[in-house]
């Protein structure tokens, strides 16, 4: 179905899928109204203010009748430049900003540059360092898919779930506040390691916190899994192809519930995750049905991994010796001269920092590769043929920040 | 799937157990939060630390921090001495309009003139008034909490290990004197 040019794909696709979701039996559709009626196409904004979108995307929909004709994704209201200001910042100040382009994934983001500028430096970074790191990721990753846990039942009509999913962020976050002193912005990651050494007695807290969490998960599980509404809005809704995956590099959950088996923490292991991985507690959570129903559920399961995988580093840490979290630096950090690119696997998909060095203490380029943008440019060839109410489960699912879009 | 509405009777089942237990929320004005030390309310001035080195000013990603000081010469005190000369501060403003949170200036000051303070309470109606002048920013180091005490498996201080030394060399004996010294 690939071969066939984006118009000819589109009138199959409205000629098969007439009936999407059980409620749409029956409901024939023919462009333009039929031979008898004349109409027209109607073009509808959605955004950049709209109470259905996050943030500020803006989606230009050509609409027929009910049914999406075309989709324009719009970005760009949110652009700040990060990649021009971290031009002209050195590395501890590239952190601040780069930990906000994804506002749910701070941890995730200052990884990734920290990281590029250690391969430069050909940084060892000490070995609880890595394991603190390792443990924050993921309890990061946890937090940011609680986010979506709760925001996309609310899209759908359904108010509950967030509160549910906010009191286990919550109880995380208080964790992620005694380290850090931060709630979003974590600023915990330095060149060469951590800011500071843990505060005494917060790794049992954090196992405790991890425990709470994981205790009340089933919670969420049994609010929305089971919930025949929610089920009737996302099940075989919004169904995205591997083949459709591969040609918009979309990545992260949204891929690998399309069965697309992509994770960077098992194909390019970095941290501690080879060893995760070795001990059998990390595993990569992929499902085959592609419809919004199998993304959300493989939120789920990745929640439910990255506590484990967040056990098995607190494990790690009470048996490893005494030792620093961080390397002493020079008091101006330079780069040397050279290029390096350093991928992760963010919670939302694969987030790459490509470093050029010319030996000052700012990067000469600093290019931003997020997961976001990817994933949502998949949208016109998935809402094509969709009628507006499906739009709203669709991006939903997409799970996007739109400053990770926007940069 | 199952029963038709099992689904739904199911979550009904978990809102009924959470309805008859105790609500998780606090009532926010009425109980205030309990935060960290390490939490990042706002930054608080040890004005007496300060040495108008100005790192914290050019470190400050935002360039937030305003800071203004001018040269004062104290005498030299005995004969044919030297003159000494000391930067006074006159402004040391912080625009949290602008403050990004990231606490580098804090992590700069090579003297510990500046602090992380839990506090929060300070939204203003205009937001010029965001400015906090170094009388503002002194009253804060009133709210500064002590650091908490760190992980047993993080390496000691290196303020510790100085410490140490120098007791040691306080207990320890004065070096025996030389019997064959000058006499």
């Amino acid at each position: 179905m690939s071969e066939t040019p984006a118009t000819e794909r589109a009138a199959d696709l409205r000629a098969v899928t007439v009936g999407i979701g059980d409620g749409a039996a029956g409901f024939g559709h023919e462009r333009g109204g039929g031979v008898d009626l004349a109409t027209q196409d109607m073009v509808l904004n959605i955004g950049p203010q709209h109470p259905a979108t996050h943030g500020v995307l803006r989606l230009r929909l050509t609409l027929d009748g009910e049914r999406i004709v075309t989709c324009e994704p719009i970005v760009g209201y949110m652009h700040r430049g990060v990649e021009k200001l971290f031009e002209v910042r050195d590395y501890r100040q590239i952190i601040v900003l780069a930990n906000r382009h994804d506002w749910l994934s701070a941890f995730g983001n200052e990884l990734g540059v920290v990281m590029a500028v250690e391969r430069m430096l050909g940084m060892e970074v000490p070995v609880r360092a890595i394991w603190i790191r390792t443990l924050l990721a993921e309890l990061n990753r946890v937090l940011n898919h609680l986010m979506f846990m709760g925001s996309y039942p609310i899209e759908l009509g359904a108010i509950t779930p967030i509160f549910y999913a906010f009191r286990e962020r919550e109880t995380i976050q208080q964790v992620m506040e005694e380290v850090s002193g931060g709630r979003m912005h974590y600023m915990f990651n330095r060149v060469g390691g951590l800011k500071e050494d843990l505060p005494a007695g917060w790794l049992g807290r954090t196992s405790a916190a991890v425990a709470a969490v994981r205790s009340r998960l089933p919670q969420i599980e049994d609010l929305v899994f089971g919930n025949e509404i929610f089920r009737a809005r996302t099940v075989g809704v919004g169904v995205l192809s591997p083949e459709l995956i591969h040609a918009y590099g979309v990545s992260g959950p949204i891929a690998r519930a399309s069965g697309v088996d992509l994770d960077l923490r098992r194909d390019d292991p970095y941290l501690a995750y080879q060893e995760l991985l070795d001990d059998g507690v990390l595993r990569i959570v992929t499902r085959s049905a592609g419809d919004c129903f199998a993304r959300f559920d493989v939120l789920l399961e990745q929640v439910k991994v990255s506590l484990d995988v967040a056990d098995a580093c607190l494990t790690r840490l009470h048996e490893l010796p005494q030792g620093p979290v961080n390397v002493r630096l020079p008091k101006i950090l330079k780069a040397p001269e050279g290029s390096t690119y350093a991928w992760t696997e963010n919670p939302l998909g694969i987030n790459g920092y490509y470093l050029v060095s010319r030996g000052e203490k700012t990067p000469w380029r600093l290019k931003l590769r997020t997961a976001s943008f990817n994933n949502i440019s998949v949208l016109p060839q998935l809402l094509e043929g969709r009628v507006v109410a499906d739009m709203v489960a669709i991006l939903g699912s997409m799970f996007f920040v739109v400053g990770d879009v926007d940069k | 799937m199952t029963r038709l509405g099992s689904g739904l009777l199911a979550g009904l089942k978990v809102t009924w157990r959470n309805l008859v237990r105790r609500s998780v929320t606090q009532h926010y004005p009425d109980v205030k939060p309990e935060l960290p030390p390490r939490s990042r309310g706002v930054i608080a001035l040890q004005e007496e630390n300060c040495t108008v080195c100005m790192l914290c000013a050019r470190e400050c990603p935002a360039w937030c921090i305003h800071i203004d000081s001018h040269k004062e010469v104290t005498p030299a005190e005995v004969e044919g001495g030297r003159d000494r000369s000391h930067n006074m501060l006159d402004r040391f403003a912080i625009d949290f309009s602008l403050c990004m949170y990231c606490s580098i200036c804090i992590e700069v000051c090579p003297f510990d003139a500046l602090h992380w303070s839990p506090e929060f309470e300070y939204a203003e109606h205009d937001i010029t008034d965001l400015v906090h002048e170094k009388d503002r920013l002194r009253e804060w180091m009133w709210t500064v909490p002590p650091p908490p005490a760190l992980d047993p498996a993080g390496e000691e201080p290196k303020e510790i290990k100085a410490a140490e030394i120098a007791a040691a060399k306080r207990a320890a004996p004065p070096p025996p004197v030389d019997p064959a010294g000058p006499q």
